[in-house]
């Protein structure tokens, strides 16, 4: 496994591909991230394009942002983590999702892209998404969710409930994040979506003690999930997000099988709380009976109201 | 040598009627969850694809990874995933599930099925969705997943199924809190039975604090477009949660605006989505409707909630 990137390195690196897109920025320093929120207020906060064409609505999403070269710039290592938790449909991102995503990387001249994850060989396999992954001339990296030393400790200044999170130190070998979860019903928490799924970079047994002992069932210990989790998003920023909203399942999250509902639609967004907020409304939750996205909002992380975000939606 | 012969052919049968003695199957029952599973080509297309895979207790955050607490809340023990394959390539994953009690398997059943699902003949209650199938019986919840909808898939999942439920050679009943519910209207398919106050709110977010004390609930939906909450708080010896303090939480909290008493015992709120919600008490449990209903036609649904059998 190679070492973690060192700070210095890191910010000579952030500083040749621009810092508001750089994988960390907001670990190490916050205000570097202020161009990306800048440009978001001048232009789409929130990118929807809808249609059967997956691959298609994903290009058109991320074209509607600006396209992929506002994101990742020529030489840059992208990191991508797309939810591969079960085969049971609507329960993963899609392939065809993750495959746009890899070519419009290559397009703007990344010159590797890896797909992160601790979860098994048979996940990926299962998903479809290592074809994928290979055909598309992407990085695996699957980090062992059991070595503790694989993973890097990092301090949570701000963090209420979490105070320290237990990162893949494979992460900090790129330089541009793409957070790319499918949006789904959590039967703990009712919802998932960006900000829960960066905990497929968090130590499996770190994200265990976001769960309380003996997995007890009252509200305040899901809101300890929900706190760890907006957290956690605290000190990782995603350059860019883009979400499967096209088949999720509503019911029986994360896991499934649940009842599939299929929006087809493909959400780009920088902002992970209008993201995570426009996605609620997929399936008709109250985005006020969800702790998470109320608790990053809260962590100035994004905005909830969608009244005050510009959201496109295009037809494909 | 002769003596010998004689324990040879009698062990056997001492062994044979050791085995099938009606505790030792009681006893069996808590062990290897595999034994239910069909070997490969018992149902006919469908080979074993892969070895079992077990997880218990605690374990069933490495299978499941989030979303582990529902299963806990409903007690939970262990689960046995089993995939099978055509030669087609059409696969299914079937997963069974060991809980408490049969209550605690009904209870997971109802979380786990959805008000449009189809009834068929299976275990003690059976509920196919598109493309997968739940039952349960005795203390266990059956879960197959087809990952498609093609006919052949879906008669795949009802033959494994059947195979599974003639295995397991245990019964047991619903909770009978399930009984207090009115017959008349009542949409089987949508009978959630709550054990805990994540599986209420997955239901319905009344509150975020325990208001209730919540022991046990139930819920229908009826065909008159209302859903029936029943609700037994910890508390039921000594009576349910007083009334007065559930008319105070449900004006204080933000979930809901115009509250108006009806009467002594029921009052009605609206919640964000502009749902009525109306609530009384009768003996030892709260009693809930949602939906939009007359007043004089609350009074009868409130009446109608039997006796517990």
């Amino acid at each position: 496994m190679a070492k973690g990137i060192g700070r210095r390195e890191f910010v000579k690196k952030t500083a040749k591909i621009g810092f508001s897109a750089a994988l960390g920025g907001s670990v190490i320093f916050p205000w570097l991230n202020s161009s990306v929120q800048a440009y978001d207020r001048k232009g789409i906060d929130i990118a929807v394009a809808i249609g059967s064409d997956y691959l298609k609505n994903t290009i058109k999403a991320v074209d509607l942002l600006g396209g992929m070269k506002r994101f990742v710039k020529k030489g840059s290592k992208v990191a991508i983590l797309p939810n591969t938790q079960s085969r049971h449909p609507g329960a993963y991102t899609k392939p065809e999702i993750v495959r746009a995503v890899i070519r419009m990387c290559k397009e703007a001249g990344a010159v590797e892209v890896n797909c992160l994850s601790w979860l098994t060989p048979k996940h990926w396999a299962d998903t479809g998404l290592d074809q994928a992954v290979k055909e598309e001339g992407a990085n695996l990296k699957l980090v062992d969710s059991d070595d503790e030393s694989l993973y890097k400790p990092v301090p949570i200044p701000k963090g209420v409930s979490l105070k320290e999170a237990q990162i893949m130190k494979e992460f900090y070998n790129n330089d541009v994040f793409i957070n790319m979860p499918v949006t789904k019903d959590h039967a703990g928490n009712k919802f998932t979506g960006t900000m829960k799924n960066l905990m497929g970079l968090n130590f499996r047994r770190k994200n265990r003690t976001f769960h309380k002992e003996g997995w007890q069932t009252e509200q305040s210990a899901i809101e300890h999930l929900d706190k760890c989790i907006a957290d956690l998003n605290t000190v990782i920023k995603p350059a860019l997000c883009v979400v499967d909203g096209t088949e999720l399942i509503t019911t029986n999250g994360p896991m499934g099988p649940g009842k599939l509902i299929k929006p087809q639609k493909v959400i780009a967004g920088v902002d992970r709380v209008a993201v995570d907020a426009y996605c609620t409304t997929l399936w008709g939750l109250d985005v006020r009976d969800i702790i998470m996205i109320n608790k990053g909002y809260e962590n100035k992380l994004g905005q909830i109201d969608l009244k005050k975000t510009k959201i496109e939606e295009v037809k494909v | 040598m002769a003596r010998n012969l004689i324990l040879y052919s009698v062990l056997p049968v001492f062994v044979a009627l050791f085995l099938f003695s009606p505790e030792t199957t009681q006893a069996s029952l808590q062990g290897d969850l595999s034994r239910f599973l069909p070997g490969s080509g018992e149902v006919q297309g469908w080979e074993r694809d892969g070895a079992p895979q077990a997880y218990r207790g605690e374990g069933l955050y490495e299978y499941i990874n989030g979303g582990a607490e529902i299963y806990h809340e409903y007690g939970f023990r262990q689960v046995v995933v089993q995939d099978f394959k055509r030669k087609d390539g059409k696969s299914i994953s079937v997963e069974i599930f060991e809980m408490e009690d049969p209550e605690s398997a009904y209870g997971i059943f109802t979380f786990k099925t959805n008000p449009e699902d189809r009834e068929i003949s299976l275990g003690s209650d059976a509920l196919l969705s598109d493309y997968y199938l739940n039952f349960w019986k005795a203390r266990y919840l059956v879960t197959l997943t087809g990952f498609d909808e093609d006919e052949e898939t879906i008669r795949g999942l009802q033959n494994i199924a059947h195979s599974i439920d003639t295995k397991i050679k245990a019964d047991g009943n619903r909770p009978s809190l399930v009984s207090a519910l009115p017959e008349e209207g009542l949409e089987r398919a949508s009978l959630k039975y709550f054990e805990g106050n994540l599986g209420l709110h997955n239901s319905y977010p009344f509150f975020t604090e325990d208001v209730f004390r919540l022991k046990e609930g139930i819920k229908g939906d009826y065909k008159g477009g209302y859903s029936l909450y029943i609700i037994e708080s910890r508390t039921a010896e000594k009576g349910p949660v007083d009334f007065d303090d559930l008319k105070k939480s449900f004006k204080a909290s933000s979930r809901y605006s115009h509250f108006r008493s009806l009467e002594e015992l029921i009052f009605r709120v609206e919640d964000r989505k502009g749902k009525q919600v109306y609530v009384t008490q009768s003996k030892d449990k709260t009693l809930i409707v949602i939906g939009t209903v007359s007043q004089e036609r609350i009074k009868n649904i409130f009446a109608g909630i039997q006796e517990i059998k």
